[in-house]
């Protein structure tokens, strides 16, 4: 993983984690104190209830023993209840009675349950009800709901029951309020509490504690029917816990975008960062790689004041301190060259020497002995002094073409090279062949010193066919951004890996009369023009010498 | 006090005339007219006054659209004066002159009649025979297709072709459209106007005759409102709203005129082979309704006309939809008091079982919810007299026939009529018109 991966993940985790965990605990801690919140609610409009039933229980009484009175007072009811008369004004009394005291339900029953007048069902006279007086008496508080009997509909009413004697008939009045969507709205003052009823036999039907906190009132039933009997019921306080579940959905979402926002902030802010700092560092690999034994001039020049700047310049310190060991082993080796120069010269001199030394021995012991002899012993040993005496000269001369001078100018390398093997074929011992490049660029070398090369690269080429048949190419093209690569390949015996390891070392040779120093020229030659020299060989099958040189522009 | 006893006594004896006369639920060939002078069938309240406008007050809608062919007690009385059928049936029964100043017997057992030579359309243009085959063709093509012209003012029909009483049916009053769609033109006493813009909710009725004869107005009010009408001094206050009748009966100028028995509320009950209401007390259902009522019953020979339909060919349908498929309900009409106090009086006398309920239906939304009979039952009001029994037959629902019509309650009216009024005459349907001076 790069550094610049881990950076990023680094980043979003210490941004986004805590974030996430606080946004969790935020919810956490808000739904619990708004559930607790709605308990309070719901068990504070409980309480309120109960105290409304019970105001409204007092309301209905004070209206029943007021119709009472005026029951009591009426003639005409009197008359139509006790002598029979006027049965229309009695059958609409209640009715009238009824919407007079704000009741919504009243029932005058006689002694026997018999309906005598309904004022919220006015056909329903001469029905008989007993069992509803007596419940309703037996109820707690004296107060029950009631199932009403309705022409168009049954309706719930809270009810109560008070009785008068009229002319030694007792007659009960049963009179209530209804308990409908108005009754339940009013108890309801917010819209987000929900008031209802719930009847035996199912009391507990619609509510969920898991979505809504619930609490209860218990209030006494009296069943409809024939089996009338008095039941627990109950009114039912719930308050919906679905603007909280919107509440938290919110939260989430915000919390969500906020993390979201938040991370993508981030991940622009790490990406930013590892940017400044991975760039530096991935330059500093870069050039880093770029060091090696030959190329010990990458800079590594800071001005930065952080770590990356400190270790730029120890970089930068380390890759002097190289070219400094370089340097040193560049020149150990020059001194080891040179030993071994100096010793190679030291012996061919005296392998040149030793021939003249023993003429001149010869010619002395020939003075000293037969002096008449030494012109014929001279003319004897002459050719054998002019022949070291060559070889002296040659040797000289080898020795001299170690070090030229190249120059940096404009060379036409297809022209030097048809030059030189004009030259080579003339010898008539191989097959030579040339392939040049048309239009080819011209280089930037010493055309003396690209003779040399070629000379020696060709001739060595030659060399290697050993006298057998065979061929030697040679040819041009265009090497890099506008060098020139030029390659000498043979059909000749090729190199062993060995070989190949020390043949560029000064002196090493396989041939026999080599003085081992042609490819050791050729390198330093081509590495001074700042080309490159690669070898591909294999043993029997002749090997290939690749020379690329800078173009004009380089 | 003498003068106004009196008058009670003789509106008394005229009522109970009509009571004697008239309970026949078909009626027979055309017996002989009533000798001049007859006053068995008119009203007067004490010694006719010369008035200039005569008001009345109703307390049913009046609307235009059903004109002729009145469907209230209020509508009856606006189109008794409007318009005019052939002949006019008198409470008891018998044939008077109406359009047609004469009808006799002619050859191939056929009617044929004269048009009063005075008959004029409100308009002016005198009536013709071609007028009255006019007006039949869109209220009773078969009847009109039997119509022979045979003169200006003359034509014939077949005594087969409907019962000769029916054609004092006002559902065959001469008419032609007016111009516009205002009150179809007529050719009664009164015709329609426009009415006074400053009370837009009076209808004014002004007389043919130049001479001689009131205008009369007509207020449509709550029953509510009837008082203030007796306050206001109406001349005729048609109601059966008992603390307006109780108050009446407290205001000197005024006498109360219990009219006939005129309609029958009935249950009915589509897809019942059996009587729906078995052994429940119908007779506690007078106590019910706030109107004059009384159980229903049917004092003259013979049955309710529609205690047997079968004889006007109404086929037995078949109950597709089951008792079971329908709601349990008692539906009524809910512009209709009555109806409503009957519908909660069955249900609380448990009609139909325990469960069921009273349902009301907007007046305008009931005519359909009877015809598509998917509740246990109705309470309906039906006239007590027909003219053509097959006719109203088939003005009942379309599946009457596999349908069990219980008979509740007879219902009627009253007129309050003021003192001094003039005289009134009392058709066999229960129609009171204005007789002329």
């Amino acid at each position: 993983m790069t550094f610049r991966a881990r950076l990023l993940l680094g980043f979003g985790a210490v941004v986004l984690v805590p974030l996430t965990v606080f946004g969790l605990r935020i919810r956490a801690v808000m739904a619990d104190r708004l559930t607790a919140e709605y308990q309070q609610r719901v068990a504070a409009l409980v309480w309120v209830i109960r105290a409304d039933l019970d105001q409204r229980s007092r309301g209905i009484a004070l209206r029943l023993a007021a119709l009472r009175d005026a029951i009591a007072q009426d003639n005409r009811f009197r008359s139509a209840v006790l002598q029979g008369g006027e049965r229309t004004y009695l059958l609409d009394y209640a009715g009238d009675a009824m919407r007079v005291a704000g009741l919504s339900l009243l029932q005058i029953q006689d002694e026997t349950g018999r309906i005598v007048s309904s004022g919220h069902f006015r056909n329903e006279y001469d029905q008989s009800d007993p069992a509803l007086p007596r419940l309703l008496a037996a109820a707690p508080a004296g107060t029950a709901l009631v199932e009403a009997r309705g022409a168009e509909a049954p309706f719930l009413a809270l009810a109560r029951v008070d009785s008068l004697r009229l002319g030694g008939r007792r007659l009960t009045l049963v009179g209530g309020i209804a308990v409908d969507s108005t009754f339940l709205a009013r108890l309801t003052p917010d819209s987000e509490l929900t008031v209802a009823v719930r009847l035996p036999p199912d009391t507990t039907s619609g509510t969920d504690p898991a979505t809504q906190v619930v609490n209860a009132v218990a209030v006494p039933f009296v069943t409809a029917g024939d089996s009338a009997r008095l039941v627990p019921a109950r009114i039912v306080v719930s308050h919906s816990l679905a603007s909280l579940v919107a509440l938290r959905r919110g939260v989430a979402v915000s919390f969500l975008v906020a993390v979201l926002v938040t991370g993508l902030i981030a991940l622009l802010l790490a990406s930013w960062l590892s940017t400044r700092i991975s760039r530096p560092l991935t330059a500093l690999a870069a050039k880093t790689a770029d060091v090696d034994m030959d190329r010990l001039d990458v800079a590594f020049d800071s001005d930065r004041s952080d770590e990356i700047g400190a270790l730029s310049r120890l970089l930068g310190a380390m890759t002097e301190r190289l070219r400094a060991g370089a340097a040193r082993l560049r020149e150990a080796e020059r001194r080891l060259a040179m030993g071994d120069l100096a010793r190679q010269v030291n012996h061919d001199i005296k392998n040149g020497l030793i021939p003249i030394r023993n003429v001149f021995r010869h010619l002395g012991q020939a003075a000293g002995e037969s002096p008449d002899r030494l012109a014929a012993a001279f003319r004897d040993r002459q050719a054998t002094v002019e022949s070291s005496i060559s070889y002296l000269e040659n040797l000289a001369s080898n020795y001299a073409r170690l070090y030229p001078q190249p120059a940096r100018e404009s060379c036409d390398v297809n022209a030097v090279v048809r030059e030189t093997i004009s030259r080579i074929s003339n010898t008539g011992q191989a097959e030579l062949r040339l392939e040049l490049a048309d239009g080819l660029a011209p280089a930037r070398t010493d055309a003396l010193v690209l003779r040399r090369i070629l000379d020696n690269l060709i001739g060595n080429a030659v060399d290697s066919l050993a006298a057998r048949a065979g061929r030697v190419t040679v040819s041009t093209g265009v090497s890099g951004e506008g060098g020139v690569r030029i390659t000498v390949s043979d059909t000749g015996t090729g190199m062993t890996k060995e070989e190949l390891n020390r043949a560029f070392d000064d002196f090493y040779t396989t041939k026999l009369g080599g003085t081992g120093l042609g490819l050791s020229i050729v390198r330093r030659l081509v590495l001074d023009a700042n080309g490159a020299l690669r070898v591909e060989t294999e043993p029997g099958a002749g090997s290939r010498f690749i020379v690329e040189l800078p173009g004009e522009g380089a | 006090m003498i003068p106004q006893r009196r008058s009670v006594i003789f509106v008394g004896l005229v009522a109970a005339a009509c009571r004697a006369g008239a309970p026949r639920a078909e009626l027979p060939l055309p017996p002989p007219s009533p000798t001049p002078g007859d006053t068995t069938c008119t009203i007067a309240v004490g010694r006719a006054a010369a008035r200039d406008t005569v008001r009345f007050a109703v307390t049913d809608p009046v609307d235009l659209k059903h004109a002729p062919l009145p469907r209230n007690d209020a509508e009856r009385l606006v189109f008794g004066q409007l318009y005019e059928s052939l002949i006019r049936v008198d409470c008891q029964g018998r044939a008077l002159p109406g359009l047609a100043a004469a009808w006799e017997q002619a050859p191939e057992d056929r009617w044929a009649f004269t048009l009063r030579e005075s008959a004029r359309f409100w308009d002016g243009a005198p009536v013709t025979a071609r007028d009255v085959l006019a007006s039949w063709r869109s209220r009773d093509a078969t009847l009109a297709a039997s119509l022979t012209v045979t003169g200006d003012r003359s034509f014939t029909i077949p005594a087969s072709a409907a019962p000769f009483q029916r054609l004092g049916d006002q559902a065959l009053a001469v008419t032609k459209p007016a111009p516009g769609g205002g009150w179809p033109i007529g050719t009664g006493r009164y015709w329609m106007t426009s009415g006074d813009p400053a009370s837009p909710d009076v209808l004014v009725m002004q007389p043919m005759a130049r001479t001689g004869q009131p205008v009369v107005t007509v207020a449509a009010m709550p029953a509510s409102a009837a008082r203030d009408a007796l306050d206001g001094e109406a001349g005729v206050l048609m109601t059966d709203d008992p603390a307006a009748l109780e108050y009446a009966r407290t205001l000197s100028g005024y006498v109360d005129l219990p009219l006939e028995w005129n309609r029958t509320y009935v249950l009915l009950a589509p897809g019942r082979d059996k009587p729906v209401l078995g052994d429940l007390r119908l007779e506690s259902l007078r106590e019910a309704v706030h109107g004059d009522a009384r159980p229903a019953e049917w004092s003259g020979p013979g049955r309710f006309w529609f205690a047997d339909l079968q004889a006007c060919g109404i086929p037995t349908g078949r109950d597709t939809l089951g008792t079971a498929g329908r709601r349990r309900r008692i539906v009524y009409n809910q512009g209709d008091r009555s109806t409503a106090d009957l519908a909660a009086r069955l249900v609380g006398l448990g009609a139909l079982g325990r469960g069921a309920v009273a349902a009301s239906v907007p007046a305008t939304a009931f005519e359909s919810s009877l015809r598509a009979g998917t509740d246990a039952a109705y309470v309906v009001e039906l006239r007590r007299r027909v003219y053509d029994v097959c006719r109203a037959a088939r003005e009942l629902p379309p599946w009457i026939s596999s349908a069990t019509i219980e008979p509740l309650l007879d219902i009627r009216s009253h007129a309050v009529v003021r003192r001094g009024l003039p005289r009134m005459t009392l058709d066999w349907d229960g129609t009171l018109r204005l007789a002329p001076p």
